[in-house]
């Protein structure tokens, strides 16, 4: 028993292993807390995550089908020239949100990503509607990128927090505790074992006293 | 060279020419069968009729939609080259003046492909084969730097808004441009009626093309000022002024003053889908154009139909063709196609 307990039966030892438990216990609860409230919030981001990324598919769809019906319509050389307009890419800045004590990612576009036509690098006159209709719609799908990259990095760092604080509650409830809860229990056994010990010890040197009087 | 003399044998001598070559344009029921037919069929369809030179000279470059819509183009390079060599004296004048516009086009991919950094094989890819520059011409310009493009403009009408490239933002320049073509064109003095007809024709195209700008941007709510920079003057109907009114105007109030203009007659417009609405001015264009066309047939407007029904040739086949790879439904396909 004792090589499991690698502990030093003493009272001290007993009054420190006492207080882990307490302060085990209370982080338990408080991870359990945290677990659950993360789990809620993950819950709420899943269905604005789900909404979002079908909006963007949707937009995905739209976008190709523009482009399709400009490439159709105005032919793969239009398309091209006008595509060379594009001289910069969209930029943006990654900004930090703290959720819970995780750090998530928000992004903020540095310039507009869906402009107006005149705003754009190619001229009106020599181009179409169907172009406007295609680049606006490619335009509205960078933007939807952005907000997807956004929400699944959030989703993706709350899940692997979940996930962290699923694995300490789970060791904390199931091995820390009950281990240490073991241990305090194994000292507290050795040491009314050493009492019991003693009291012998002392009523034998008692009787010994006595029958030398 | 066969030589004729007299104005009206001039005119006789490439109308006939033109009519040779009208009669090899697909005939607008065919268009009906095209729509049922699968990708692969048009294309053995197109292999039976004057494209099968175009698309066996790609094949080795490219396939699918792409080898279809490559071969279109240089078809139609190809046979607004050969009007340009049929032609001669004025007509010949008149032709490349109109081809103008795609030296603008290729002027600008050029120097759109060479800010963006793109490779020299992609730019050319993007050059139409049309205009009154050869193919070589422009090739030449790919490898140089933009200001050695820009000097080789020197002496020409377009070299004030090219030597802005830098200072001012390209879409203002690319709108520059093509004011200049049709300002040059509207500023010629009529003293022959077949400029007179072309004038004209061109004064149409400008109404078409502003009432598309109008459209276009007042559908995106923008500033009257912003849009009377963008429409070009001397219209056929739509003066500057009339422009201005229109720009000024609700979008409701917009499409039902249209209907008092020549381009605005018969046309729907139910929601602010634009695409369809430039479809449908095109065709009130061309019937128009075609009218005029029967009332001078001995003039250059049966030539400048020609050119324009080819173009409408290509699109319309180009949009069948990559419609079908795409799958787009044959509702959406027979709404873009010009059918006269």
């Amino acid at each position: 028993m004792a090589s499991t307990f690698k502990v030093q039966p003493t009272r001290m030892e007993l009054i420190k292993l006492r207080r882990r438990i307490k302060m085990a216990k209370r982080g338990y609860e408080l991870l359990k807390m945290k677990r659950d409230s993360l789990i809620t919030e993950f819950r709420n981001l899943l269905e604005d995550a789900k909404r979002i990324m079908g909006t963007m598919a949707e937009k995905y769809e739209k976008a190709m089908q523009k482009l399709a019906l400009a490439i159709a319509v105005d032919g793969i050389i239009t398309v091209r020239s006008i595509a060379l307009s594009r001289q910069c890419e969209p930029t943006f800045v990654m900004h930090r949100k703290n959720i819970m004590g995780v750090v998530v990612p928000v992004i903020k576009r540095e310039e507009k990503i869906i402009k107006c036509c005149i705003e754009r690098e190619y001229g009106v006159i020599g181009t179409t509607a169907r172009i406007d209709e295609a680049v606006r719609a490619f335009e509205e799908l960078v933007d939807s990128i952005l907000e997807v990259a956004e929400i699944e990095t959030t989703v993706r760092r709350l899940l692997e927090e979940i996930d962290r604080v699923k694995r300490r509650v789970n060791a904390l409830e199931y091995r820390i505790i009950p281990g240490m809860e073991a241990t305090a229990k194994f000292i507290s056994f050795k040491l009314e074992e050493m009492d019991r010990e003693n009291i012998i010890r002392l009523k034998k040197l008692k009787g010994k006293k006595a029958k030398r009087a | 060279m066969i030589s004729l003399t007299g104005k009206h044998a001039t005119w006789a001598y490439i109308v006939a020419r033109v009519k040779v070559m009208k009669r090899n344009l697909i005939p607008s029921d065919e268009y009906r069968k095209l729509l049922n037919m699968s990708f692969d069929e048009i294309i053995r369809y197109l292999e039976e009729t004057a494209y099968k030179k175009e698309i066996d000279e790609l094949a080795y470059k490219y396939s699918g939609p792409r080898l279809l819509d490559y071969a279109l183009t240089l078809n139609l390079g190809r046979t607004y080259k050969k009007i340009q060599d049929v032609s001669f004296g004025l007509a010949k004048e008149i032709i490349t003046e109109f081809l103008k516009r795609w030296d603008i086009w290729n002027l600008l991919t050029i120097i759109k492909g060479k800010m963006v950094g793109v490779s020299l094989e992609e730019i050319e890819e993007s050059l139409v084969p049309v205009g009154s520059y050869t193919m070589d011409f422009w090739k030449s310009l790919i490898p140089k730097e933009i200001d050695e493009i820009i000097k080789t403009f020197e002496g020409t009408p377009y070299y004030e808004p090219l030597s802005k490239i830098g200072q001012v933002p390209l879409s203002e320049i690319d709108d520059e441009l093509y004011k200049i073509y049709y300002s040059r064109i509207i500023a010629m003095r009529p003293s022959e009626l077949a400029l007179k007809l072309f004038v004209d024709f061109i004064k149409m195209e400008i109404d078409i093309k502003n009432i598309k700008t109008i459209l276009r941007l007042k559908r995106e709510d923008v500033s009257v000022d912003e849009i009377m920079k963008r429409v070009i003057p001397g219209g056929f109907e739509l003066t500057t002024e009339e422009c201005g009114k229109l720009a000024a105007m609700p979008w409701d109030e917009l499409t039902k003053s249209l209907e008092g203009y020549w381009f605005g007659k018969g046309i729907e417009i139910a929601d602010k889908d634009l695409s369809r609405i430039e479809i449908q001015f095109d065709k009130v264009w061309m019937k128009t154009v075609a009218k005029r066309a029967s009332n001078y047939p001995i003039s250059i407007l049966p030539v400048l139909q020609y050119m324009i029904l080819k173009k409408i040739e290509v699109d319309n086949l180009r949009i069948l063709g990559w419609g079908k790879w795409n799958n787009i439904p044959k509702e959406e396909i027979e709404t873009q196609l010009v059918i006269l």
